[in-house]
């Protein structure tokens, strides 16, 4: 271990005597920070949140597993969500339930402080008077005594790769490096539940590729529940797993992604369709997946600095595949270069955003795919509802 | 050269000890208040800033007069304390520190206030979200990002108490000792006739006022900053 990742060790880490002070005014009531993480599988929010002339009406549960991601255009509300359920705008018309704890019931409210949330912000929002160091540990060094501290300094530093930054001031990082340290703030205050604002919205594309595979690991690896908010369709995509569909003031639909994206409202956006396959290994430079009893082969993603080192590769693997991506054909093609092809069966036929084509909903061991074709090609391979087809898949995303 | 009288000396002490009071009772009593300010645009807030910068266009002879009235022993405050067995606060220090206190307030609001609002909400979400309390972000978040305002607040309200001369006139008189603070002292060595004296104060008053002057605007430049990046 290096000294700068050694922790705690300097003076900046000793608490400061206001922060003694202040801990016995501000904790003396009786509702404290909880000390033990509560484990609560569900968020329910019911009632009217109003900003403004805006009004959400709400009466739903949200998933607290894995990425869930609230999705809708801008506007619509998601921002709102997120800042009710973190505490930090109150609406005396709203309850909020995290598990079993009420947030929020009636005149009962619970401050942000004692909620044990970690949020990152849309833009940056590290503290500027604070060293990057200092800003990790701001929330790490507030936990009590007896509160469990799950994720270590060292560890987050070395998932995020801050090593580098500690010494370092907010002014002197890229927009990637700001959110990352963010980020890791955010984890290191040992959140029960993580709250995403848009966080890769300020950023360019550079930047936002460099931190989503992050966002992935940490979610793999912390197990912290974290509610994302996204207008970007490909973003929530590469990273969700749950998705709720915000529109009208409302929420509108929720569930696994695969199923949410078969929604007609999110096939206006983007026709696409997430696989989830294992891999069995690679072949020259071919990953070998299956998907049920079928297989696949991609070219392996080439190692880079961010993705995860080769001898912890993960074996699951998710695959992103646009619905004009892929062609059917009633037998298996042998003479094409096209060599993934699936069979599949027939579940639907959905209308797309152009009159002259048609999404067929596809059931490939039992996880759904989407096929963009044009409703002549419909009709002339006279394709029917539970009908046997193979489905050639010309380009897929691995994530 | 420089002679100063004994009279002189107990001038800048009073002028000093009426400065530090004053600005010393202003941070407690504006910071909450422009803090306040800051949280939003309703009437009331309006109103009360509004009031809060009347000093600024008000000769200080009408503030002046209507604290000798409030305070003296007929008015409201120095009566209420006539009945009480105390004195009333009219030609006291106590009474013209309670009218420097008023006259000053501007200069103590406004620049908290811009800097309360520069720094936004948003510093104090991020402390809340990670587990801060109220004074634990009073002394973490909001004192490290708006020092610049409280510095410039309290060399500002210094100053301005420095250069008091109306209400002090009004409220306090000359007494040696209790109300002759220096720029009254001035005034009287001037209606003496004793030029040279008030030409030795007020010199040193000028200086003094420029070099806190220089002080507030460098510190201005080297404290520019409170946003977050």
């Amino acid at each position: 271990m290096t000294d700068s990742t050694h922790f705690p060790s300097d003076a900046c880490d000793k608490r400061s005597w206001w922060h003694k002070l202040s801990w016995a005014f501000d904790r003396n009531s009786t509702t404290n920070r909880p000390k033990q993480p509560t484990v609560a599988t569900e968020l329910s929010i019911a009632g009217t949140l109003k900003r403004g002339d805006f009004c959400l009406q709400l009466n739903d549960t949200l998933p607290l597993h894995g990425i869930t991601a609230l999705f809708g255009r801008s506007g619509c509300g998601k921002t709102s969500l997120l800042r009710a359920i973190a505490g930090l705008d109150r609406h005396p018309e709203a309850h909020i339930h995290f598990g079993s704890t009420p947030w929020q019931h009636g005149k009962h409210f619970l401050p942000v402080h004692q909620r044990r949330i970690g949020m990152v912000f849309q833009e940056s929002s590290l503290l500027p008077h604070l060293s990057v160091k200092q800003n990790l540990l701001y929330g790490y060094h507030r936990l009590s005594k007896t509160s469990p501290r799950h994720l270590q300094p060292a560890q987050v530093i070395e998932w995020l790769e801050l090593a580098a930054l500690l010494p370092q001031k907010p002014e002197q990082l890229s927009g990637g490096q700001r959110q990352r340290v963010a980020l890791g703030r955010a984890l290191l205050s040992q959140p029960q539940l993580l709250l995403l604002d848009e966080p890769l919205a300020s950023l360019d594309q550079q930047s936002r590729n460099e931190i989503q595979p992050f966002l992935q690991r940490i979610a793999r690896q912390s197990g912290i529940p974290m509610l994302l908010v996204s207008h970007q369709l490909d973003e929530v995509v590469k990273l969700a797993d749950q998705l709720v569909l915000m529109q009208d003031g409302r929420i509108h639909s929720q569930g696994p992604l695969p199923q949410q994206l078969l929604r007609p409202e999110l096939a206006a956006i983007g026709a696409m369709s997430l696989l989830y396959a294992n891999s069995s290994g690679c072949q020259g430079h071919l990953l070998q997946l299956t998907i049920g009893e079928q297989q696949l082969q991609l070219p392996a993603p080439l190692h880079s600095t961010t993705a995860a080192p080769a001898s912890i590769k993960p074996v699951s693997y998710r695959l992103r595949i646009q619905a004009r991506d892929v062609a059917l054909s009633l037998q298996p093609l042998t003479d094409s270069s096209v060599s993934n092809q699936l069979q599949v069966r027939i579940t639907g036929f959905n209308p797309a955003p152009h009159p002259a084509e048609t999404l067929v909903q596809l059931d490939l061991a039992g996880q759904p795919l989407q096929a963009l074709l044009t409703k002549q090609s419909v009709e002339r391979l006279g394709l029917q509802l539970g009908q046997l087809v193979y489905a050639q898949v010309k380009a897929v995303a691995l994530d | 050269m420089i002679e100063l009288t004994a009279q002189d000396w107990q001038a800048i002490q009073l002028t000093l000890k009426l400065c530090l009071y004053t600005t010393l009772i202003l941070l407690l009593l504006g910071t909450p208040l422009a803090w306040w300010l800051a949280q939003g645009q309703s009437r009331v807030r309006t109103a009360i800033q509004a009031l809060v910068a009347l000093p600024l266009v008000l000769p200080p002879t009408v503030l002046g007069f209507y604290l000798l009235l409030l305070l003296g022993p007929h008015g409201a405050v120095g009566g209420t304390l006539e009945q009480l067995g105390f004195h009333h606060l009219a030609f006291s220090f106590t009474g013209i520190l309670i009218g420097s206190v008023i006259y000053s307030l501007p200069f103590t609001v406004q620049p908290l206030l811009e800097s309360f609002r520069r720094m936004g909400p948003r510093p104090l979400e991020v402390a809340q979200t990670l587990g801060a309390g109220k004074l634990d972000q009073l002394f973490s978040v909001v004192l490290p990002l708006c020092r610049g305002g409280f510095i410039v607040a309290a060399t500002l309200t210094f100053a301005h108490t420095l250069g008091e001369f109306g209400v002090i006139l009004m409220l306090g008189g000359s007494i040696p000792g209790e109300t002759q603070v220096l720029s009254v002292l001035i005034y009287d060595h001037t209606e003496a006739m004793n030029y040279s004296q008030a030409h030795q104060l007020s010199l040193g008053l000028l200086i003094a006022a420029f070099v806190v002057l220089f002080i507030v605007y460098g510190l201005n430049k080297r404290f520019d900053r409170g946003q977050l990046t």
